[in-house]
């Protein structure tokens, strides 16, 4: 399909005229406005300020108008026959509703709130409006359906900034029992927004001469604006934490033979050449620097109690399900079970922790608890990843096997498992990263202290002992309440900001908190995800 | 749901004993010894669970039982051994659905029983928590309504579906069908990460930066409104839209897709009119999924709400947020008991249920996909 498009892309090239450059010119201009009002949605661009020497909302004005007229224009000119184009006999039925929407909300509150003529009048008017922009759109031909509502749209909303009928002072109080308005701030970006979208839309079809084409060309500048947009959106996201993050993790950092502090790596006791307070304390009166490493120790048992639990049972039941179970009734019923617990809300899995697993494990919040509600979440998850991965291991390899005259469990062992290794493990470690994120289900099987001191740093494997009463192995490590990553998190935001004089400026405690999970969870991620892409290389290759 | 779990529950007899005939068979073709190791097993497991369940400190010896007779039953008979381990595996699956279902109804039933109403004449338990909107913990009349609760949840829900399923087609195409390999290489993994940042941290962001902007642009009194939490919401259903969507519409036979771009149809004629209509149920389990997940949505709502239980005035007042069925439960856990921890278990019976409508409800139209378009189920 990639290299169709190509070929239409070139044969485009070769025929570009004035008139295909003023619809690329207007895509343009619709790519600048967009830009523009995210810009101002989140107060990077003033409205009451100046852009290019003009205020910004008579530029905004101008530049939506102006789309607007040429708009409008290339569809009278097509329409007209000065402009080459192959339209439709209609624009079609998703382009009309697509067209009423916004044509709907217009003339609804025009004559609701402008002319003040009541609500149900407003809504009369709303159909009305939208009912002409419907049809307009849907029963001339395509080329002036396509862009007459919608170019007059834009064209009407810049003239509305441009006249200052809306102004940066603008504000709509609604007569409501909770006092909300809705203000210029809000509805400058946000109509420009769609309004960019729409003409973009618009000028993209008439940039592919309408018809088949132009909605092809239409459709695809939406959908890759939405691809760019989710990836631009995760870059930000991981971009604004590690921003907020650093500082606070980065306090009190020496780097330097001997710094660190003193740890004991296979029995040999080793100064660490670096010190991070932020990761290698906890919180103490007397500490320079405080930190979250009791959340970070609970988090990795939390995983590791998770993955004992999980792995094998999950692993265990796909290879149930996939080499001794025929199809039918009962491993149906597992499917459905596995499926339900896979969408089952998290905190549910807490409440269930909460009224089944602390009243068997020593009456409190517990490691424990935790561990065993997190390796329930993960349980779906490794399920049906294994399943899927034994599923793809051809039947070739087990009747190859089988033709040896081995036994089934022996082909299992030494073929299917080995076979569908990677695909397990690439399914667990993503799920891993999913639960150790996790904050519902711990919040009431395990949550611990907002602010806990080093000395509680669980050390689960130097606590076991031998009792005398049933049942005759003690761990009061993993009994105890401890804290984790997002635990923490949520404590710190939820104990607001009296909780600051414990740690100095508990502002960028809690974001250097927020970067160290979200680094955990991500590691994870990629460890995951570098797994399956270095696997699915070796299997080309091989 | 009765019902529901009626049919599941005979099924699940009508599979038991079909299993049990089938160990029957193994019964008589397997060698006395290895017969007598996994029953063994088999009952110790049992014991195992029942003391488990209540309470005994005794549940350890059963256990030993079970750890050394699998012991040595994988030294003398692996074959028999590790099937009648993952048959048990296999059950614990179904089990702990069972006990999830069995603990948060039986730790609700209490507040159903003190919120009965008399509606037309007759005495309906729990009634009463869906008919009026009071939720009062403190002073009497002490009411836990769970109705503000359900409208919360429904107004998020209903905005994160207008975030997330528009975006997550479009952008489940965009991989599926529009995507160049080497920039799908980058998109999905952007996805699958999006899925991983944990919702706390969505919610510490919502809390710090969202909040306050909102309220300051709508001029509400105080932070949280149900409308930034549903876009945030939203956000985080949508890599469940994108993955399930696109395996739908990866699952479109290529010589459907061939046959039309032969026809000389464009790309985009070819998915309109023949992809996604073919993968249209797939879509909507992806949709009805990514929905799941947003009613399931815990932490960003607690942190990012006002935790005030009660409805909004008027009904459709997006601006300000009060109180989800999940958030309630989030905030409230740790100073609620008796009546009140069990009304929290009815948010938590009414969530689980819903979901798990609409989870198998989406198996069925995935399941009746992959059946019409002939492939493997």
């Amino acid at each position: 399909m990639a290299d169709a498009s190509q070929t239409d892309a070139k044969l485009v090239e070769s025929e570009t005229t004035e008139t295909d450059a003023v619809a690329g010119v207007a895509v343009g201009l619709s790519a600048v406005l967009f830009s523009l009002s995210v810009a101002a949605m989140f107060e990077r661009v003033s409205l009451t300020g100046s852009l290019l020497g003009l205020p910004t909302v008579t530029l905004l004005g101008g530049l939506l108008t102006a789309l607007g007229v040429a708009v409008v224009a290339f569809g009278a000119g097509s329409r007209l026959g000065y402009v080459e184009t192959d339209p439709d006999p209609s624009a079609g039925l998703v382009a009309g509703f697509g067209a009423a929407v916004p044509w709907i909300v217009v003339g609804g509150s025009v004559a609701s709130q402008t002319l003040a003529l009541g609500t149900a009048v407003g809504v009369v008017a709303g159909m009305a409006v939208g009912g002409v922009a419907f049809a307009l759109t849907v029963l001339p031909r395509e080329d002036v359906g396509s862009t007459l509502p919608l170019g007059s749209l834009l064209a009407l909303t810049g003239l509305v900034f441009l006249t200052g009928v809306i102004g940066p002072a603008w504000v709509w109080e609604l007569d409501w029992a909770q006092q909300a308005a809705i203000t210029a701030e809000f509805l400058i970006p946000v109509a420009t927004l769609f309004s960019a979208l729409y003409g973009g839309w618009a000028s993209a079809k008439a940039y592919g001469g309408f018809g088949a084409r132009g909605r092809h060309m239409g459709a695809y500048v939406l959908v890759y604006l939405n691809a760019l947009s989710i990836v631009a959106f995760l870059f930000i996201l991981v971009a604004f934490v590690v921003v907020q993050g650093i500082p606070g993790l980065l306090n009190g950092v020496e780097l330097g033979l001997g710094s660190g502090p003193q740890t004991t790596i296979l029995g040999v006791s080793v100064t660490l050449p670096v010190s991070v307070p932020f990761v290698m304390n906890g919180v103490a009166l007397f500490n320079d620097f405080q930190g979250v490493l009791p959340a970070i120790v609970g988090t990795v048992w939390l995983v590791l109690g998770a993955v004992v639990l999980a792995v094998p049972l999950g692993v265990g039941a796909a290879l149930f399900l996939t080499e001794y179970a025929d199809r039918g009734r009962f491993t149906q019923v597992v499917e459905i079970a596995t499926n339900g617990l896979w969408s089952t809300p998290s905190i549910v899995f807490g409440l269930f922790g909460f009224a089944f697993l602390i009243p068997r494990f020593g009456n409190g919040k517990s490691l424990l608890s935790g561990m065993v509600t997190l390796g329930f979440m993960l349980l779906p998850l490794v399920v049906i990843t294994s399943r899927e991965a034994m599923l793809s291991v051809p039947d070739e390899y087990r009747d190859a096997s089988a033709a040896l005259g081995v036994s089934k469990w022996q082909t299992i062992r030494s073929v299917v498992l080995p076979a569908a290794l990677p695909g397990v493990v690439t399914g667990v470690i993503l799920g891993v990263g999913r639960i150790a994120g996790e904050t519902a289900p711990i919040l009431l099987t395990m949550a611990g202290g907002t602010f806990v001191p080093g000395s509680q740093t669980v050390d689960v494997l130097g606590s076991f002992q031998f009792t005398s009463a049933p049942p005759f192995v003690a761990n009061p490590a993993l009994l105890e309440a401890t804290s984790a990553l997002p635990y923490q998190l949520y404590a710190l935001i939820s104990a607001g900001v009296g909780a600051s004089s414990n740690v100095g400026n508990a502002d960028e405690f809690r974001w250097a908190t927020a970067l160290v999970l979200l680094v955990v969870v991500l590691s994870f991620y990629a460890i995951g995800i570098a797994t399956r892409y270095y696997f699915r290389r070796r299997l080309k290759h091989t | 749901m009765p019902t529901v779990t009626d049919a599941l529950g005979g099924r699940v007899i009508d599979a038991l004993g079909a299993q049990l005939r089938r160990v029957m068979e193994f019964a008589d073709e397997t060698e006395p010894p290895a017969l007598a190791i996994i029953s063994a097993m088999t009952l110790s497991l049992l014991a195992t669970l029942v003391g488990f369940l209540a309470v005994s400190d005794l549940t350890i010896v059963p256990f030993s039982v079970f750890l050394a007779a699998a012991g040595i039953g994988w030294f003398r008979y692996q074959e028999e051994t590790a099937y009648t381990i993952a048959l048990m595996m296999t059950v614990s699956t179904i089990l702990i659905l069972g006990l999830i279902i069995v603990f948060i109804f039986r730790e609700s039933i209490p507040v159903i029983r003190y919120e009965s109403a008399t509606v037309f004449g007759i005495t309906v338990p729990g009634i009463r928590m869906f008919i009026q909107p009071e939720w009062d913990a403190v002073s009497p009349p002490i009411r836990y309504s769970m109705v503000p609760m359900i409208h919360g949840t429904v107004m998020v829900t209903l905005i994160a579906s207008a975030v997330a399923a528009p975006l997550g087609v479009s952008a489940a195409l965009f991989l599926s069908e529009i995507a160049p390999a080497t920039v799908r290489e980058v998109v999905k993994p952007g996805v699958e990460i999006l899925a991983g940042i944990p919702s706390i941290v969505y919610g510490f962001i919502g809390f710090t930066v969202l909040g306050p902007w909102a309220s300051d642009q709508f001029r509400t009194t105080g932070q949280g409104s149900y409308l930034f939490v549903g876009i945030v919401v939203g956000l985080m259903a949508l890599p469940t839209v994108v993955s399930v969507a696109e395996d739908a519409l990866s699952s479109v036979p290529e010589s459907m897709k061939s046959g039309s771009l032969a026809m000389g149809t464009t790309d985009w004629q070819t998915m309109t009119s023949i992809t996604l209509p073919a993968a249209f149920s797939g879509v909507s389990a992806a949709v009805l999924l990514g929905v799941g997940r947003a009613i399931g949505e815990t932490m960003a709502a607690t942190v990012m709400l006002r935790g005030v239980p009660r409805l909004t005035e008027p009904l459709v007042n997006v601006f300000y947020g009060q109180e989800t069925l999940t958030s309630i439960i989030a905030r409230n856990y740790g100073e609620a008991d008796g009546l009140q921890m069990d009304a929290l278990f009815v948010a938590g019976v009414i969530l689980f249920i819903t979901v798990l409508v609409i989870s198998v409800g989406a198996q069925y139209i995935e399941w009746r996909m992959h059946k019409r378009l002939g492939g493997e189920i």
